[in-house]
């Protein structure tokens, strides 16, 4: 009897805890889920505050480094915005979005200077 | 038993808690936005006061309309609406290339005028029309097999600009480049003037970018872990 109490004391317990990492977790991608609000509705200087918050509350966190990097980009801080993607990759580097976002950012720091390029070429040609 | 049953649900009910807790926090989930991401200025054009649009040398024209007209007026346009300083243009007679690169011929176009800055070049706009062999589909009442092949004509207009920002001050030129836009359309009856128009946009979008800078709408993701 007192073995059964034991372990639905234990179960509960457990649960708990994984509660209490869903809440501490929750709070830091509530301030991701905010800035994301935030972005949605073009106030990026408050989405900007917003991620760098979830940053310093989790500095491992890939998402809060990419939508930063988004936000620095609109920004035209190309510098910041190149630096925090990268982190974003270090720290995830599976994840598509992160890739995709990347790629098309350098893509676009490089589509102007090969339009030139290609303008030149056709005009030697 | 009854109590034995409740507490198995209870206990079954909690170890599938943090399982949920688990799956939710393991998921990725994605908003896609789009972002006004800004251009990058090769030269700054509202460092100057004054802009003036001259003819453009123009090597082949159309018989439709004035090409070096229209540009000129295009430009001054479209410069009027994005320029912060004062926008005029200037009857220039050029007949040669050469004369983009003689620093004297542009100094004394604008004499003791700081600030200014001539936007100039050289034009040609062409048409041709290309046929090809192409497959088309016919309706399937009219044959069981509905594909044949046919001839079809494409008319293709383009719009060669060298385009040059000369200062006025020292005759030397600030920026050049060179665009080469090319459109086909399949209807035939496509006039040159309504081309033209879709072709010196394009060159206008990308030249106005890289001076007076703007934005390029991008698409990203913001993620949460």
């Amino acid at each position: 009897m007192i073995y059964k109490k034991i372990k639905l004391y234990a179960l509960i317990l457990i649960a708990f805890t994984f509660i209490l990492s869903g809440c501490s977790r929750s709070y830091k991608s509530s301030q991701i889920k905010f800035g994301i609000f935030a972005a949605q509705n073009d106030l990026w200087e408050e989405a900007i505050f917003r991620w760098k918050k979830a940053v310093q509350l989790n500095p491992e966190s890939a998402a809060a480094h990419n939508n930063l990097a988004v936000a620095y980009e609109k920004k035209g801080l190309l510098d910041e915005a190149e630096k925090e993607y990268e982190t974003a990759l270090k720290l995830n580097p599976k994840n598509s979005y992160i890739k995709a976002n990347f790629e098309n950012f350098k893509k676009n720091l490089v589509s102007q200077d090969e339009d030139e390029k290609k303008e030149k070429k056709d005009e030697k040609k | 038993m009854r109590r034995k049953r409740k507490k198995m649900k209870r206990s079954k009910l909690l170890l599938l808690l943090p399982l949920f807790f688990l799956v939710c926090c393991s998921t990725t989930s994605y908003w896609r936005v789009r972002v006004e991401v800004p251009a990058k200025i090769v030269l700054d054009l509202n460092q100057y006061s004054n802009i003036v649009v001259t003819d453009f040398l123009v090597q082949k024209e159309p018989n439709e309309f004035n090409l070096n007209q229209e540009i000129v007026k295009y430009f001054a346009e479209g410069l009027e609406q994005q320029f912060k300083g004062k926008v005029s243009s200037k009857k220039v007679s050029l007949e040669k290339e050469e004369l983009f690169q003689d620093r004297d011929f542009w100094k004394s176009l604008f004499p003791d005028q700081e600030g200014t800055v001539i936007l100039t070049g050289n034009a040609s706009y062409t048409q041709e029309i290309r046929k090809a062999i192409l497959e088309t589909r016919k309706k399937r009442d009219e044959d069981f097999y509905p594909r044949s092949q046919a001839i079809e004509e494409r008319r293709f207009y383009t719009l060669d600009l060298s385009l040059y920002l000369i200062d006025t001050t020292t005759g030397e030129a600030l920026y050049t480049r060179a665009f080469k836009e090319t459109q086909g359309y399949n209807n035939p009856n496509q006039t040159a003037p309504f081309a033209f128009f879709d072709l010196v946009e394009r060159v206008k979008v990308k030249l106005f970018q890289s001076l007076l800078g703007g934005a390029r709408i991008q698409e990203r993701y913001l993620i949460v872990d």
